[in-house]
């Protein structure tokens, strides 16, 4: 169970102690509670919670004879030492048990019937085991508020609160959002934000899953379901490349709850997820989810059963030289039997994935890379461009952690963002990277074990900067890269060696193909959507989309078949750190659609070439094989935890940006995960929605005679920019502008190229604030 | 209160307090002294001028008694409840209060003019003057009969409010 350390009996020179008559070992700093959970015994616990930070001993449920000590000694902060002779069953400690589980269930409303936790509620089942049975306690509990919304996601029920500080702790160490405290004292004390104000925090609904009882619980979950009317599945998180462990709660079909992993990934997200991927489930059934074919006709669209759509596909696309674009969260199945069609149901088809080229990223990738667990032990972390915490949000978890264990943390960007607080950042200039890359060489040379977190968009743009930074890293034997992905399963789609989408572009250009078939791919609202736009323009053939939500691509395409979500469907998906981790499938999805890869099948027998595989395991180990990163990789491997790629996936068809072009101010632009795409569908997420807003400093602002509130677009040489609302403020630099992607709409995107080279804009007012 | 004046207070003493949390007591004391209770706002400022988060500094504040995060009167009577005082007549002069300021003799409160809080207080360390009584953050001062307390409070009444209300 997650709420104790795990402890490896297998080191050498173990403490060799007593436990309950049993001579046992365990490493030394082990702490008793978890030393006996790997022997077998269980301590009652509830305030320790290793990850979250040291033993706070605030609830007294584990008290352990200790022979030798006076009185009866906490195990979740008593280490293991030599000889030592410890009773966890004596009188003395039932005694003990006994006392403290009556004084924690004193005020406790024992609501259990009622309480979202029952069933799965470490206090009810550590009452069940280890406690009195009975209370002499007669008096009037205390009465609260029931319930209290602590945010729109969070509700707070007071009286069931046994004060063991695990939120408190989580907001002020872990996420050290400085939000929760505990206020009053006494009897009185009680969990709270500043004044009461929502609890705002990118990592909020992690305190539910620590919380040891039912004072904590989910308002999208609320009373929707009990633990024993559920299946839980272990899955993945697909909504940005950290890729989490997650465990899908399904009910009837439907996933009713993400939670953090009861056994967490040690190696990335450690049981703890963003906001955005513990509540944008009900994405799946929000308005812009397709749910049933759609075939558009001179005479209208109209819908079509999926039978149907699949030959229409089919019939569309026979005899056709297909130009097949992959998006960036499709799964490796997906991919690699699209791009298989190529050498057989849809022969001479270009196969390309969306996503960054990333040439220069190369020598990047080929050196020794570490996992987010690994960043655990460094000494040093760099954060060489981007900002982990909009675009990789539990990589910031980690490097909270690592900052706390004592690591220096340092780096350098063009944008200001949260972690910088953490260490000595340098602001570069916009396509100046390199700069700030040359000025840590030092730092990563003197290092013992540093880890350099580089940011994928922001070095891919940047050739001379990625190539120092690769050779700072290689001068020091002992560094580790850790790449900070923009696409969820960008190393997946490398692996498989797609080149990039430039491939189908140039083919589309040239009129070398005439059918498009795109897989949760949406050239129209992907930075280089101006170059798709004037293409798509003069293209006569048949546009076919596979795809789960409605997007800008969806809207104009002849076909639409529609495709299962990442909570529906079975798949693999490469994390940023190359982790191999397989998507299970929770929900059913609607009736009317069915998953990407069974639709590519499907597509194939339509087109008179039977795959030989029936199985999303089966189609991973045939796309898989011959691909050198995936040596090695099967289904099985990859288990419930994952497993790192083999190889580094290498990228086909290499080429460096050129540097900014054109006239104006230069652009940076953050990728936002939390309130970004994904909280736009989700109805428990939509009010982090981020804006579409252009954010710059005063003197900036004035130089282009635009003031806040504004309307504008952007203009740049790879074409024009939707609306974005000007928002002036200070602490940010001048001479750089700032804009979200993936903002409604997508208007940032239609300035950027592809390959994210820098860009200058021109501001343009269209509408006075 | 604005940060910049709780800096300022603070710098003259940073030297005097090896743990920079240690600075939130004296900042939200002096923070106080401008309304004699804290405010939202106080708070934040508190939060501004030390560097830590406001839901800290509130959690701060609601943990100590003289520390007041709801409104109170212009000055605050506390009476000393432990037992060397009760022993020399404080629930006398605690009734009494109460009865004269027109306040609930279970909690205290403050009088309907806004003048007066009557409020308990544990051993004060003048057990050798009980029954005592502290008024704000002055010296302690006793014994006290329920009369001669009565006095007191009328006299607070009439006396002009000091300009920091230290409590
Ligand atoms: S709300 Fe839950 S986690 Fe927080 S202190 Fe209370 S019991 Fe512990
Ligand atoms: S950090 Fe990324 S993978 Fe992890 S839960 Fe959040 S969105 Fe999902
Ligand atoms: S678990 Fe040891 S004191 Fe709470
Ligand atoms: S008991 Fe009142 S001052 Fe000590």
């Amino acid at each position: 169970m997650a709420e104790y350390a795990p402890v490896d009996l297998t080191v050498e020179n173990q403490v060799e102690f007593e436990l309950d008559g049993r001579r046992v070992a365990a490493p030394a700093g082990t702490m008793l509670a978890d030393a006996c959970y790997a022997h077998g015994v269980e301590i009652p616990i509830f305030c320790y919670e290793p990850r979250i930070g040291p033993p706070i001993g605030a609830c007294r449920m584990c008290l352990v004879e200790v022979e030798g000590m006076r009185g009866l000694q906490t195990a979740c902060s008593t280490p293991v030492a030599p000889d030592m002779v410890v009773r966890t069953t004596t009188d003395a400690v039932k005694e003990a048990q006994d006392g403290v589980l009556e004084v924690l269930l004193a005020n406790h409303p024992l609501d259990c019937p009622v309480c979202d936790k029952g069933g799965e509620c470490p206090l009810q089942d550590r009452t069940f085991k280890f406690g009195p049975g009975t209370s002499r306690y007669v008096e009037p509990k205390r009465h609260q508020p029931k319930p209290l919304n602590l945010s729109h996601r969070i509700a707070l029920d007071r009286e069931r609160c046994i004060s063991c500080f695990r939120c408190v702790r989580f907001s002020q160490e872990v996420a050290q959002d400085g939000e929760l405290t505990m206020q009053e004292r006494g009897a009185r004390s009680e969990i709270t934000t500043f004044s009461g104000d929502p609890y705002r925090g990118r990592f909020s609904g992690n305190i539910i899953d620590v919380c040891p009882v039912g004072a904590l619980t989910s308002i999208p979950y609320r009373f929707v379901s009990r633990p024993w009317d559920v299946q839980n599945t272990p899955s993945v998180c697909g909504l940005c490349p950290v890729g989490c462990n997650t465990e899908l709660t399904v009910r009837e079909g439907r996933t009713k709850r993400v939670t953090g992993r009861p056994e967490p990934n040690p190696a990335v997200e450690e049981g703890w997820l963003c906001d955005t991927g513990r509540w944008a489930y009900d994405a799946s059934w929000s308005q812009a989810r397709i749910t049933a074919a759609v075939v558009r006709e001179a005479t209208g669209d109209r819908t079509a059963t999926l039978e149907d759509a699949v030959d229409g596909a089919a019939a569309l696309l026979r005899g056709r030289t297909a130009g097949i674009l992959v998006g960036t969260a499709a799964t490796v199945e997906e991919a690699g039997i699209a791009a298989d069609l190529a050498g057989g149901a849809l022969p001479g088809a270009v196969v390309a994935r969306m996503g960054i080229p990333g040439g220069a990223l190369a020598p990047l990738r080929a050196l020794p890379g570490a996992q987010l667990g690994d960043v655990d032990d460094a000494d040093l972390v760099v954060v060489a461009g981007g900002d982990p915490s909009a675009q990789q949000p539990v990589a910031e978890l980690r490097l909270r952690k690592a900052r706390r264990f004592g690591a220096t943390v340092t780096g350098c960007g063009p944008r200001p963002h949260a972690l910088e607080a953490l260490g000595t950042f340098i602001r570069t200039a916009p396509g100046d990277l390199a700069a700030g890359v040359a000025s840590l060489a030092e730092a990563i040379a003197a290092a013992t074990r540093p880890v350099v977190m580089w940011d994928e968009a922001d070095l891919a743009g940047e050739p001379a900067a990625a190539e120092a930074l690769a050779a700072a890293i290689a001068a020091n034997p002992a560094a580790r890269q850790l790449e900070l992905g923009a696409e969820v399963n960008g190393s997946g789609l490398r692996a498989l060696g797609l080149p990039d989408a430039g491939a189908v572009l140039d083919a589309v250009r040239a009129g070398t193909v005439d059918a498009l078939l795109l897989v949760h791919a949406d050239p129209l609202d992907a930075p280089g959507r101006a170059a798709w736009d004037a293409a798509l323009e003069g293209f006569a053939g048949p546009v076919i989309a596979i795809a789960s939500h409605a997007d800008a691509t969806t809207e104009r395409a002849d076909l639409v078949l529609p495709a299962l979500t990442m909570w529906e469907q079975e798949g693999t998906l490469v994390s940023m750190n190359g982790r191999v981790q397989r998507l299970r499938p929770g929900a059913r999805g609607p009736e009317g659609a069915a998953a990407g890869w069974e639709l590519l099948v499907a597509l194939a027998h339509r087109l008179g070439v039977v795959p030989g595989y029936r199985t999303a395991a089966a189609a991973f180990r045939a796309v898989t094989a011959g691909r050198p990163a995936f040596a090695g990789i099967t289904p099985e491997a990859a288990g419930v935890l994952g497993v790192p790629l083999a190889a580094p996936a290498q990228v086909a068809g290499a080429s460096a940006p050129p540097p900014a072009s054109g006239e104006g101010v230069p652009l940076v632009a953050t990728r936002t995960v939390y309130g970004g795409a994904a909280a736009r569908r989700s109805a428990a997420l939509a009010d982090t929605a981020a804006p579409a807003e252009l954010r710059m400093a005063p003197d900036t602002a004035a130089a282009h005679w635009v003031n806040d509130g504004d309307r504008v677009v952007l203009r740049s040489s790879s074409g024009e920019s939707g609306r974005l609302t000007v928002r002036v403020g200070d602490g940010l630099p001048e001479g750089v502008v700032f804009a979200p992607l993936g903002a409604p709409g997508s208007p940032t995107e239609g300035v950027l190229p592809a390959d994210m080279a820098p860009v200058l804009v021109r501001v343009a007012r269209v509408e006075a604030g | 209160m604005d940060a910049d004046r709780i800096r300022a207070h603070l710098d003259p003493i940073r030297h005097e307090f090896a743990d920079p949390r240690s600075l939130v007591m004296p900042a939200l004391k002096f923070a106080q002294t401008e309304k004699g209770h804290l405010t939202r706002e106080d708070m934040a400022a508190v939060a501004e001028a030390t560097g830590y988060s406001p839901s800290f500094i509130e959690s701060v504040a609601s943990f100590y008694d003289r520390l007041y995060t709801r409104p109170v009167g212009n000055r605050v009577v506390s009476v000393c409840v432990t037992l060397s005082c009760m022993l020399r007549g404080a629930d006398e002069v605690w009734d009494a209060l109460c009865e004269h300021e027109g306040v609930d003799h279970h909690h205290g409160g403050t009088s309907a003019d806004g003048r007066i809080t009557i409020q308990e207080a544990q051993c004060l360390g003048y057990c050798d003057k009980g029954a005592c009584i502290q008024v704000d953050a002055e010296e302690t001062k006793g014994p006290y009969t329920p009369e001669e307390a009565v006095k007191l409070v009328e006299e607070l009444r009439e006396a002009p409010t000091p300009a920091e209300l230290w409590r």
